[in-house]
């Protein structure tokens, strides 16, 4: 029996890019194109919130010096769902999750072009804090601060306003943000204890938490599982389908199984392009790109 | 059995065993070194502490005629003087070195900060090397600049002649003193605070930084919340390293500091600053000549032992600083 024919990507071959009409934002990933072949994999269950668009990225353009690392990518978010980001390594994701509040201006050479909105008005136009308070990130590797527990999810609150709060008035928020992030019932007894000793799984929530405390309305998260174990990334998958009731959230991902089971939308990217953008159960299923096909599939990656 | 012979080849000829026992005895032998030196200076400083008693660390009397008489005592053992009331000297010791260290750290600070945040990339690549070499230039040339350019400045312009006119049968004012010797003391320790501190400041984790700017702190807030924070006990391993220099540094201070045992008086007003002082170290630099007699030598010993404490003193307080700041660092 001869062995399976292998599917290569030729490099130089035009991009296979589906232009997809516009997605009508109708609330849930199902009741778009089922399953075509293969077996079928459920998306996340819907969700209860109305769906309601937050940012758009207008033919977003991000350089690195010369180098092109996102291209003309157009792109909605939209409160109520999930937007998973997918794609291989060095496909721009990071990047472009990095650019929607502005974090990519901490790298010197970095460069846009395209316009980035939030609720309609372009961040550019926006002050650079109080962009980021209203759109937050979690980062691929837990970073707390070295301080305690309390003053890790205090953090924004004390350094955000012009009035230093006291910490009586803090207790109520920080018992919030951290009851959101699934960590209050772990860590109430313990709140002066450094951040750095907890297991990775706390730290990463209490950093979903200190992010959390500042109520922002989008929250990026840049892999926010790829350095923790099974349990704790079902923790945070879990939450992650609790905050987008009332928040936009934004999930770059390596893992292919972790965005059928936590994404209502996937954009899949390719050196740079946006190659697809569909509800989740129609990308993995029923993907329209040749490239899509090709990554979902498993044969590169 | 060829086998084995040549395994045998290839074994180190030495076992390292052996290698451990040479750098034990190595380490053993200059440790032994060090602590048959200080019980040396104990023991020869023990006649002038046991004579003064805690008076020794009193004030009392003129202590440049008190060390004067010390030299001149008789040859016989039974008659040597010791008595000494040695404050003056702690005194200037306590302000030059205080005042240095005091008025250097906020500078080294800001210009660690300025080199790490803010300098444009060719600046940066400028100053660090400059930075080390400033710490490595020695004190002796400071302090020539010091008694030749400075000294004679400070005397034309900040001293004014009544004042000078005024003291003059009690005490010289003539450019050098406390002002100039802690200025001089200061430029020379905070290029080895901004090394440090720098040095701990650009191992600040990046990810740190990012996370208090994706939380919307700006970037003022997030240096001296993260950043600053982060460098504490590098901070407080600068200011020892700096305040041991400063407390051992003796040629330097005994050209700038006035050469005059003196205790400067902070009722002068400004005039303070103008007075001379007289740091230990620079004590033992200045009666030099006198080693000779024994006393004398007995009792340059024992101001020996007194900076000798103080550094184990000051070691230990660092370290003692640094541990509730290490609370929260990563295991």
């Amino acid at each position: 029996m001869p062995p399976p024919p292998i599917r290569k990507i030729s490099l130089d071959a035009p991009p296979t890019v589906v232009h997809v009409p516009p997605v009508p934002l109708d609330g849930n990933g199902n009741g778009h194109a089922g399953p075509a072949g293969g077996v079928h994999t459920p998306g996340p269950p819907p969700s209860e919130a109305p769906v309601l668009e937050r940012m758009r990225c207008d033919a977003v353009t991000i350089a690195y010096g010369p180098k092109v690392a996102v291209n003309r990518v157009d792109l909605p978010i939209a409160q109520g769902e999930v937007l998973a980001m997918i794609g291989p390594s060095g496909c721009g994701k990071t990047t472009l999750l990095r650019s929607l509040n502005r974090l990519t201006e901490l790298t010197a050479t970095a460069s846009r072009g395209g316009r980035i909105l939030l609720d309609g008005q372009d961040i550019d136009a926006l002050e650079v804090t109080t962009l980021r308070k209203r759109v937050s990130m979690v980062f691929q590797q837990p970073n707390p601060f070295p301080m305690s527990v309390f003053d890790n999810v205090a953090y924004g609150l004390r350094e955000g306003g012009s009035k230093r709060p006291r910490k009586k008035e803090l207790m109520e928020p920080v018992e919030r943000a951290l009851t959101r992030a699934g960590l209050w019932h772990e860590v109430k007894e313990n709140l002066d204890h450094p951040a750095l000793r907890l297991s990775g799984g706390q730290q990463q929530r209490l950093c979903i938490a200190r992010s959390l405390a500042a109520q922002p309305e989008v929250l990026l998260m840049d892999e926010p599982c790829s350095a923790l174990d099974p349990i704790s990334t079902a923790k945070i998958e879990e939450l992650i389908l609790e905050l987008r009731e009332q928040i936009a959230v934004v999930i770059v991902t390596h893992n292919l199984q972790q965005a059928q089971r936590v994404a209502d939308k996937v954009a899949f990217m390719y050196l740079g392009e946006l190659v697809e953008y569909a509800p989740g159960e129609q990308l993995f299923n029923a993907p329209q790109a040749q490239r899509t096909r090709d990554y979902v599939g498993g044969a590169f990656g | 059995m060829s086998a084995l012979s040549s395994r045998r080849r290839g074994a180190p000829r030495r076992p390292p065993e052996r290698a451990e026992l040479w750098l034990g005895a190595l380490a053993a032998t200059l440790l032994l070194l060090i602590a048959g030196m200080l019980a040396f200076v104990f023991k020869e400083a023990w006649p002038s502490f046991s004579h003064n008693g805690l008076a020794w660390f009193g004030s009392g009397g003129n202590t440049g005629q008190q060390l004067a008489a010390i030299y001149e005592s008789p040859a016989n053992p039974d008659e040597y003087v010791y008595h000494l009331r040695a404050w003056p000297l702690l005194y200037g010791t306590l302000l030059s070195t205080g005042l240095a260290v005091l008025i250097g750290l906020p500078f080294a600070l800001l210009c660690s900060l300025f080199m790490v945040e803010f300098a444009p990339p060719g600046l940066k690549r400028i100053m660090t090397p400059v930075v080390r070499f400033l710490a490595a230039v020695p004190s002796v040339v400071y302090g020539l600049i010091g008694i030749l350019v400075l000294a004679p400045w400070i005397d034309r312009h900040l001293v004014s002649a009544s004042f000078k006119l005024d003291v003059n049968a009690i005490v010289p004012v003539s450019g050098g003193g406390l002002l100039l010797a802690s200025i001089i003391l200061m430029v020379m320790i905070v290029p080895i605070m901004i090394a440090i501190i720098s040095d701990a400041l650009r191992a600040v984790p990046r990810s740190w930084v990012e996370g208090s700017a994706a939380l919307g702190v700006n970037r003022w807030r997030t240096m001296w919340k993260v950043s600053v924070r982060t460098a504490r006990p590098a901070i407080a391993a600068a200011v020892v390293l700096a305040t041991a220099r400063a407390l051992g540094e003796a040629i330097m201070l005994a050209m700038v500091s006035g050469s005059f045992i003196w205790a400067p008086n902070p009722l002068d007003g400004l005039n303070f600053f103008l007075e001379p002082i007289m740091p230990l170290a620079a004590t033992i630099v200045g009666q030099q000549e006198g080693f000779s007699a024994v006393p004398l030598g007995q009792t340059l010993y024992a101001i020996a032992a007194v900076l000798l404490v103080s550094s184990a003193i000051l070691s230990f307080a660092g370290w003692a600083v640094r541990q509730p700041l290490r609370k929260y660092a990563a295991r």
